[in-house]
């Protein structure tokens, strides 16, 4: 598969989609700034995506009652789920692994 | 058609959502970060949450698939999977349950708890600088995937 030419392409665009994303992020971190046109396009922006985007729909049902009390009991849960799950872990390790994995 | 492995499947499609995360992730972080999508806050945040679900869903079908193989003593070697017990892949395992985790936190306690929200993108964005240097890194190592075969004659590749 890998040496199929198409594929090839992929692979390429794909490196390079990453090299150059690399090389924004390092030029956004070095440069001079943020400018005021940079800050004002910024806000500008982000108040865009409050009225349009999924940002701006989660803020308009956080009144939702029976959400909160959905997201209250998953966040209370959450730490009891991990430790669990960190439990069972070790537990099919200690069972299935050989002696010298523990 | 040689068969299309699981593992490799899997990894490619890994790499897409997980680009498509950098670019929009990346151009939310600050002003001086904007540019890399025209300051299209709205793109950023449906591409960003959209394959944030994705990356969620193929992150837990491997880790269930690693599971599954610990369970029934599969000791074969996966070179294209995503999560392992060393390397790179015990790397990008942690690196995606710790973006997982903070994620989750950012978005379902946006309005909620303000200074955990803080926190966790404080450690979403550096460990997202860290991950962009790593795959920078990995594909700088795995180049050789890119050779044509050596048993291949001057005429065929032509």
């Amino acid at each position: 598969m890998v040496q199929k030419p198409w594929f090839k392409v992929f692979v390429w665009f794909l490196a390079t989609f990453f090299f150059f994303l690399a090389s924004g992020v390092i030029i956004s971190l070095l440069k001079p700034g943020p400018s005021e046109s940079e800050v004002m396009s910024y806000m500008a922006g982000m108040m865009g995506a409050m009225e349009n985007s999924i940002m701006g729909v989660l803020m308009s049902i956080e009144g939702n009652n029976s959400l909160n009390v959905i997201l209250f009991w998953t966040i209370s849960s959450f730490p009891f789920i991990i430790i669990f799950s960190i439990i069972a872990g070790f537990y099919l390790r200690k069972r299935n692994g050989d002696k010298h994995d523990v | 058609m040689n068969k299309i492995r699981f593992d490799f499947v899997i990894h490619w499609i890994y790499a897409i959502i997980w680009a498509l995360l950098a670019i929009s992730g990346f151009s939310m972080v600050s002003a001086k970060f904007g540019w890399l999508l025209n300051y299209d806050f709205t793109i950023a945040d449906m591409v960003h949450r959209i394959n944030a679900a994705a990356f969620v869903v193929i992150t837990f079908i491997s880790v269930g698939y690693e599971i599954n193989r610990k369970i029934k003593k599969d000791d074969r070697n996966l070179p294209w999977f995503i999560i392992g017990k060393s390397g790179y892949q015990l790397f990008t395992f942690i690196t995606s349950l710790l973006l997982i985790i903070t994620g989750a936190i950012i978005w379902i306690c946006m309005e909620i708890y303000k200074p955990g929200v803080a926190f966790a993108l404080l450690i979403h964005e550096y460990i997202s600088y860290v991950a962009l240097a790593s795959v920078v890194w990995h594909m700088y190592k795995k180049t050789h995937i890119l050779l044509w075969p050596k048993n291949k004659t001057k005429s065929e590749a032509k």
